[in-house]
């Protein structure tokens, strides 16, 4: 579905990606780990455009993205959900949700999302009319998901979701994620610091680590390897 | 006390106006950050718009002439931004390219306008334009009371276009976080485009409001341009709703001063509260936005 090929960006000449191949497969859920800094984001704003490689190709169903511009990506399918929520805090929560279906195959469908959204995270429902200012961080981040999901993505991409919140907050997260899953047959990239919970909801994973692929791997490979467990995510278990 | 509302209510008549004049020049900024210095002869440009549907034959009114002003200069602003200001958007390093660009097309605007109409003040005096009305002791000018409604209408139009369309929301959403607004599939290009056309617009037909009791040279919009800056900073740069305030306060200022200097000195009332307030607010009334330039 969405493949890169030798894909390297940086930033005013110093690299961030480096001759980067990656994949996913249509249906398919892919994790990306790996340290602060090794250019998990940077790969994600390649794919939805808001940084233009340096050399590489991107395909998205055989055709080329790099032709398009940032926001006929979203039109095509590509919905990325930032690092950092990035939500409109001056905006009420209802209007975010609008604004996440600003995508033409999703405006005609805006109830039918809104009612999954709600569903996925409930505690939303009651915020409609607050801005999105005024939510918590939890909260926040529920709303930014929800966002990518009202434009009925092709492929999501969520750029760590947990990052900043208490345990049980991210908890939230990664559950409504995964009832969407159930429902939903989007393919989807997740970027995260908590390692095993990406992973239960992924089939594949990618270590990046300097700008570099240093690993990839099945979630089979990597649970069931203590060694590469070890080296790649962490002691937390 | 009767002399206080004698002043006031002018300056609240002529507020409106300075409001919808600077709205469009605090949509702009607000949306795409690019001071728009040539903001004041597009209302020049405007003026002379409707005075040449005046007096041009068709004896156009130019209020009657806004609907069609508010589509020219739509269009107008569109086209400007599309030829010009989508280059300079943008990246830190652009500003200088921003101020040198806008200030070129006013003067540009201005030349062109001086050689074919000369600096020979034009006027427009309709039927009603001395007339008005007393309630109580305080005089109405109709011309002023027409201007100020008209405002107000336009105002409200924008209001519901920014809050209650899918253009007007993508816009709202492109100036408080454009990369968030890439991310909804916004296309930006489009937003900024439609946001400098109907800034232009706001001016423009704010300026149109305006001719029935302002004389119209090629150099009007200088006397215009304090006024306009001034009401953004003061309402806080990046709030269009905060710029219209700041219109409100600036025509009441400029007018109530009178009661005890001399309307020589009324933009130095202005400039007063404008330092005060910025004293007191530094992002001004409204700001959203905390180091602009
Ligand atoms: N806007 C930016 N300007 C300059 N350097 C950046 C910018 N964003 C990221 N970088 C640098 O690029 C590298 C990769 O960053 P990023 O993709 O954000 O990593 P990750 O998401 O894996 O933490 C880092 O060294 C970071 O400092
Ligand atoms: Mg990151």
């Amino acid at each position: 579905m969405l493949e890169t090929h030798d894909l390297s960006a940086g930033y005013e000449g110093v690299p961030a990606l480096r001759s980067v191949d990656f994949r996913v497969g249509p249906q398919e859920r892919v994790a990306i780990l790996g340290p602060n800094g090794a250019g998990k984001s940077t790969l994600l704003k390649t794919i939805s455009g808001t940084v233009t490689p340096e050399v590489g190709s991107i395909r998205f169903d055989g055709q080329d993205l790099l032709a398009l511009s940032p926001h006929q990506r979203v039109e095509a399918g590509i919905v990325h959900v930032p690092q950092g929520r990035m939500i409109f805090a001056s905006m009420t929560v209802a209007d975010n949700l609008r604004l996440g279906g600003h995508r033409s195959a999703a405006r005609q469908r805006h109830d039918e999302r809104r009612d999954l959204v709600l569903e996925i995270f409930p505690a939303l429902a009651d915020m409609l009319s607050r801005d999105g200012g005024a939510l918590s961080g939890g909260q926040q981040q529920m709303l930014a998901v929800a966002r990518g999901v009202m434009a009925c993505p092709r492929l999501l991409m969520l750029d760590e979701p947990s990052m900043g919140l208490a345990p049980r907050a991210a908890d939230e997260i990664f559950e409504g994620v995964a009832a969407l899953l159930q429902s939903e047959t989007t393919a989807m990239i997740v970027v995260e610091q908590r390692a095993y919970e990406a992973l239960e909801v992924c089939d594949r994973a990618y270590v990046l680590e300097s700008g570099e692929v240093a690993l990839e791997a099945t979630n089979e490979e990597l649970l069931g390897d203590e060694r590469l467990a070890a080296a790649y995510l962490g002691t937390e278990l | 006390m009767i002399e206080f509302l004698q002043f006031l209510v002018p300056g609240i008549l002529i507020g409106g106006v300075y409001a919808l004049l600077a709205s469009g020049l605090g949509l702009i900024f607000g949306v795409m950050r690019v001071v728009n210095f040539a903001q004041a002869d597009f209302m020049m440009l405007a003026m002379y718009l409707s005075w040449a549907l005046f007096a041009g034959g068709i004896g156009l009114d130019p209020f009657l002439a806004m609907p069609g002003v508010f589509v020219v200069f739509l269009l107008l602003g569109m086209a400007v931004h599309w030829l010009f200001i989508r280059f300079v958007i943008g990246r830190r390093e652009n500003h200088d390219a921003q101020v040198i660009l806008t200030i070129g097309l006013g003067l540009i605007f201005q030349n062109l306008i001086l050689i074919r109409y000369s600096s020979e003040p034009r006027v427009v005096a309709p039927s009603y334009a001395n007339d008005g009305d007393f309630i109580g002791d305080i005089f109405i000018s109709r011309a002023r009371l027409y201007a100020f409604l008209l405002s107000m209408l336009v105002a409200a139009l924008l209001f519901l276009f920014l809050n209650r369309t899918a253009t007007g929301r993508a816009i709202r959403a492109a100036s408080e976080n454009w990369e968030a607004a890439t991310y909804m599939g916004i296309d930006i290009d489009r937003t900024n485009r439609i946001a400098f056309g109907v800034g232009v617009a706001l001016t423009a037909v704010g300026g149109s409001a305006l001719v029935t009791f302002q004389s119209i040279t090629p150099f009007v919009g200088l006397r215009f341009v304090v006024v306009m800056f001034a009401a953004v900073v003061l309402g806080g740069l990046g709030s269009v709703g905060g710029a219209f305030v700041g219109g409100v306060l600036i025509g009441i200022i400029q007018s109530v001063s009178q009661v005890w200097t001399s309307a020589a000195v009324k933009n130095v009332w202005v400039f007063g509260l404008f330092l005060l307030i910025l004293y007191v607010r530094p992002n001004g009334l409204f700001g959203k936005v905390q180091r602009a330039i």
